[in-house]
């Protein structure tokens, strides 16, 4: 709301300067969008007014709110404007009918019409008037014009002026409109409206827009001989659903949906009437129409002392108390325990005892309050377990050489549909997205970081390692998931050498070490998805506990296809995981807490190679050492591969595994006797099971 | 420099003094000065003998010429020979067998970063920790009424205006079989009715988060970002209390100076409705660049807890009284870093993100 200051002078005699009174009601609840000088030592305030305020979209209701801050009364509306003129014909018309006859037909949507007709002359305004206008930020376009626009300013209410030789049959009905029906509004496009839309009609057909938008077919023109000025009050969600419907958005439905003043309609009137006869642009004919089927009551609200205290912890002195409610336009009695108050019909926010408690304590002032700290009564609670868990992982991650990503919960539908399968089901599209590149929910995180490691890549990084933590959406739900995309070599650039490229196993330690943080085993599949390279991709499942096989996630090497799309280098091969933190969660196997006596006897060392098929998975070699070792003599505690070899002297489609397996027993020191007999029960089952050859 | 005749004696004997000096020096510059003395270009015992040739008789000439050469090639050789020794017993004493240039960079072992608006997450949570709030976390999908409804924004409210919110084209299954989540929570808020409805008062909660909006991408606008919100219900709680509350979390996370400013704004949710305004740390209030020359900073929204709220999650609105709060994690973001564009905290630069404590 553009506030010009002069403007306001005529409703409050206040000497303080525009800035002054900018950072005054700016400590009241109105926010200063800018202080703009206009003319001669005069300035436009831009108040940017709350949308409970509808009252505040007026000179009159700012200067209500400045005459409370500086506790100066607050001047009735002038009876004639600043330069009163010479009135040739000051006598008001006594034909006892009007020439225009209203009917409410809907008095839900439209509970008050008032109307008045005018004859009036092709006048210019005078320039008082365009320069308050122009202030106010709207163009003059005709005197009559100007009026309306004049006092929805003023006093905040809309009003509408039809020409009346074009109201058909000189009739106002206020109806629904029927479905389809046609209208061309004052800007000039043509729209069709549903029956559930308030419109202004004359005999034949729709002539305005109730509250949003009057009709072309009826406008004011230099030849309008004419007018029948509205003045109504609308009811807000009704005003609201058409203007949101229409997509129309104008001064009027910006006040009507917020709430107009009910009291205001005849008020308006008769400040137009007043504004015309004052600048000569015509003469009021005839009485006033005022339809207002069931008038509304002002409410009552009772404000208890003890419950202002205690609501702003501060005690308000009881001067203070009515002083404000009543430079607010409240009616206040006393009463024992507090007041009676009534709040007038422009302050639609008023409903109920905290509302008053807040009226008091803005104008009392919230700078007056004490800064106490609450007692504390009972101890916190434990955070959700999801931040600990979630702080874990982030260690680890970073621990592992990762920085932490974060990226958009929506990306665009093409980046979405690949990685599906992760989260689970189809991708949630978003029903009003504002662009294409953020209409689809993330069903997974990798998109999101394949986009941050292209964009380190186009700006020169080699070397990009990074996860996030974050949620993804599927049609069953929202779940937690941790995500890694590494890229590049395995370590900085060092003189010794050593530079290694990032593979398959590097992530695959990392997702290792990260389940064995959460206390989860893993298992580790040949896996499909579409968008890891095959033989490069992998299932993550949970290995043991009471959700064994449940799966975790997806991890492998991304194909070229998406790298391209993606804008990343084709040389570069990526490797991403994904894990599902809700799941690992619940597949985590809580271990016990106190801690193993250390081993008091030696443990015993044997490496063992062999040549296996190299289409048998390790795991399984793996597993038929372990369990041969439940059985040997000499009890065996640890399995590791340590080296992999194929080439020069093994056959082709074989493979030579180095396993080293470490034999160890609680009560006693092992002899080479045992050894030797649980090394030769081992490899003997490996021969068994995998036709192994000792080598 | 030196008053000896060049002749053959004295060459022999200065070769000598040059020797008997070079063997006295302690360090490398002693040895150096005494070379400098006998081989200097200016000033030295050579160089002397070398002008004498100049200013000799015609037929002494070739003779101190001569003299002077021997002079220069003796000290010249052993001169050379005293720094092949110097090597040797450089390196013997330097670098005894396996010995490391300790100049040469270390391996540092890998340590990815945070990033930095985790790093403001978490020292939000750890204030609000101290003083006696649980941190919880709720759903990013919420139905209506837990995001609008609920918060005393009826059907029809302008915050409700399809401008603001991003709606689902389907619903997501939520917690129960009759729960339909169909939008991108625009606050934290609703959590605040989740946590009502599951717990009894007193409560002190803070939930972080991130929240959605049908906003643009650009230099201080994004479509998603992190709020942290703030509960605390019970009986007797005031709006004073929510001011000492605010006080003492700016205290800790700015400036132990701080001040706290409430500016009467509107929230559908709280009444009374205050703008967090605190007073400038870079500037004390004084009015700097970060400040807009006005000496404080917006950094959120609070207020008392709307009766209608209670009145939702069946509370007894007379008896509690509670204040709540919402803070902005990127807005603090950037005004802890002096940050200008919003950005680059989603776009993941490695050169942004490392510059932020491990």
């Amino acid at each position: 709301m553009r506030l010009l200051v002069s403007w306001l002078r005529d409703f409050v005699d206040v000497t303080a300067s525009p800035v002054e009174i900018a950072e005054g009601l700016g400590l009241r609840g109105f926010e200063v969008a800018a202080i703009e000088p206009f003319g001669d030592g005069d300035a436009v305030i831009d108040f940017e007014v709350t949308a409970n305020r509808p009252d505040c979209l007026s000179v009159v209701g700012l200067a209500r709110e400045v005459a409370t801050l500086f506790d100066v009364p607050l001047k009735p509306i002038p009876a004639a404007g600043p330069k009163p003129p010479a009135k040739e014909n000051a006598e008001p018309d006594t034909r006892k009918t009007s020439a225009v006859g209203v009917t409410i037909e809907d008095a839900e949507l439209c509970p008050r019409y008032a109307a008045a007709v005018a004859e009036v002359t092709d006048a210019a305004s005078p320039p008082w008037m365009t320069t308050r206008l122009h202030a106010a930020g709207v163009r003059p376009i005709s005197a009559i014009v100007d009026i309306t626009n004049y006092v929805l300013f003023e006093l905040g209410h809309p009003t509408h002026a039809f020409d009346l030789d074009k109201l058909a049959g000189a009739r106002i009905r206020v109806r629904r409109a029927t479905p389809g029906e046609p209208i061309k509004t004052l800007d000039g496009v043509d729209r069709r409206l549903d029956a559930d839309m308030l419109v202004i009609a004359d005999r034949d057909r729709a002539q305005a827009v109730a509250g949003v938008m009057g009709g072309a077919l009826a406008e004011v023109s230099p030849a309008t001989r004419i007018v029948a000025f509205e003045s109504a009050y609308f009811t807000p969600a009704a005003v609201r659903r058409t203007s949101k419907r229409l997509g129309l958005k104008t001064e009027a439905s910006s006040r009507f949906e917020r709430g107009a003043d009910s009291s205001a309609p005849v008020v308006a009137l008769q400040r137009i009437a007043d504004l015309i006869d004052q600048i000569g642009a015509g003469r009021i004919v005839g009485p006033l129409i005022d339809l207002y089927p069931s008038k509304r009551q002002p409410i009552a609200i009772h404000l208890r002392r003890v419950r202002l205290a205690a609501v702003l912890g501060a005690t308000v002195p009881d001067r203070d108390v009515e002083r404000i409610l009543r430079a607010l336009g409240l009616a206040v009695d006393p009463t024992a325990d507090g007041w009676d108050a009534s709040a007038p019909t422009f302050r639609v926010d008023l409903l109920r005892e905290v509302d008053l408690i807040e009226e008091v304590g803005r104008h009392y002032g919230f700078e007056k309050l004490p800064a106490t700290f609450p007692v504390v009564t009972t101890p916190a609670a434990a955070p959700d377990p999801r931040i600990p868990r979630d702080n874990l992982v982030r260690r680890v991650l970073t621990a592992a050489g990762l920085t932490e990503a974060v990226t958009f919960g929506f990306i665009e539908a093409r980046a979405a549909e690949a990685f599906a399968e992760v989260g689970a089901g189809r991708p949630i599209g978003i029903a009003n997205p504002l662009s294409a590149k953020f209409d689809t929910l993330r069903p997974s995180l990798i998109p999101g970081l394949i986009d941050a490691v292209a964009h380190n890549r186009r700006h020169g990084r080699e070397d990009v390692g990074l996860f996030e933590i974050g949620t993804r959406f599927a049609a069953h739900g929202e779940t937690r998931a941790a995500a890694v995309a590494w890229t590049g070599s395995t370590a900085a650039v060092h003189w010794s050498g050593g530079l290694r490229a990032v593979d398959f196993f590097d992530v695959k330690g990392i997702v290792e070490r990260l389940c064995a943080a959460l206390g989860v085993t893993l298992g580790v599949e040949p896996g499909d998805a579409t968008f890891l390279v095959p033989g490069q991709a992998a299932r993550l499942v949970a290995a043991s506990g009471h959700s064994s096989g449940t799966p975790l996630g997806a991890m492998g090497q991304i194909i070229p296809e998406i790298c391209d799309a993606r804008g990343l280098p084709q040389q570069d091969r990526l490797f991403v995981a994904e894990l599902s933190l809700d799941a690992l969660w619940l597949a985590r196997v809580e271990g016990a807490e106190e801690v193993r006596p250390l081993p008091r006897h030696p443990f015993v060392v044997r490496d063992l190679s062999i040549v296996v098929a190299d289409t048998l998975p390790a795991q399984i070699i793996r597993g038929t050492i372990q369990s041969a070792g439940e059985k040997t003599p000499a009890p065996l505690v640890g399995v590791t591969f340590f080296d992999r070899y194929q080439g020069k002297g093994i056959p082709d489609g074989a493979v030579s595994l180095s396993v080293r397996m470490t034999f160890q027993a609680p009560d006693r020191t092992l002899t080479d006797a045992d050894i030797q007999a649980s090394v030769d029960l081992i490899l003997a089952s490996l021969v068994r099971e995998h036709a192994a050859i000792q080598r | 420099m030196s008053t000896r005749p060049p002749n053959p004696e004295s060459v022999a004997e200065l070769v000598a003094q040059f020797k008997s000096d070079l063997a006295q020096a302690k360090s490398t510059r002693d040895a150096q000065a005494v070379r400098d003395r006998f081989l200097g270009r200016k000033n030295s015992i050579v160089a002397s003998w070398m002008q004498m040739i100049g200013t000799a008789p015609p037929d002494q000439k070739k003779q101190i010429g001569r003299w002077a050469n021997e002079l220069k090639k003796g000290v010249e050789a052993l001169w050379a020979e005293w720094q092949a020794e110097a090597v040797v017993q450089g390196r013997a004493r330097g670098r005894s067998a396996g010995a490391v240039d300790v100049t040469l960079p270390g391996r540092v072992p890998p340590l990815g970063h945070r990033h930095p608006l985790t790093l403001v997450r978490d020292r939000l949570e750890e204030i609000f920790t101290r003083m006696g709030f649980a941190v919880v976390e709720g759903p990013e999908v919420e139905d209506e009424w837990h995001c609008f409804d609920a918060l005393n924004m009826p059907a029809g409210h302008p915050a409700r205006d399809m401008q603001d919110t991003l709606y689902l084209a389907a619903p997501l299954s939520g917690d129960s079989p009759t729960d339909r989540r169909t939008l991108l929570r625009t606050h934290t808020s609703s959590m605040q009715i989740r946590y009502m409805q599951a717990h009894t008062p007193p409560i002190r909660i803070v939930v972080p988060g991130r929240v959605y909006r049908r906003d643009d991408l650009d230099l201080t606008h994004s479509p998603a970002f992190g709020q942290i919100e703030g509960l605390a219900v019970g009986e007797g709680l005031s709006l004073a209390d929510l001011k000492g509350t605010m006080l003492a979390f700016a205290r800790q996370m700015f400036s132990p100076a701080a001040r706290v400013r409430f500016r009467p704004s509107f929230f559908p949710y709280t009444e009374p409705s205050a703008e967090i305004d605190l007073s400038c740390w870079r500037c004390d209030g004084a009015g700097c660049a970060m400040c807009k020359k006005t000496g404080w900073i917006e950094i959120g929204g609070c207020g008392m807890v709307h009766p209608a709220v209670f009145e939702a999650v069946g509370y007894d609105a007379e008896r509690c009284t509670g204040f709540a709060w919402g803070i902005g994690i990127e807005r603090i973001a950037i005004l802890r870093y002096q940050i200008e564009d919003i950005r680059l905290f989603y776009e993941n630069d490695l050169r942004f993100l490392e510059q932020f404590p491990y």
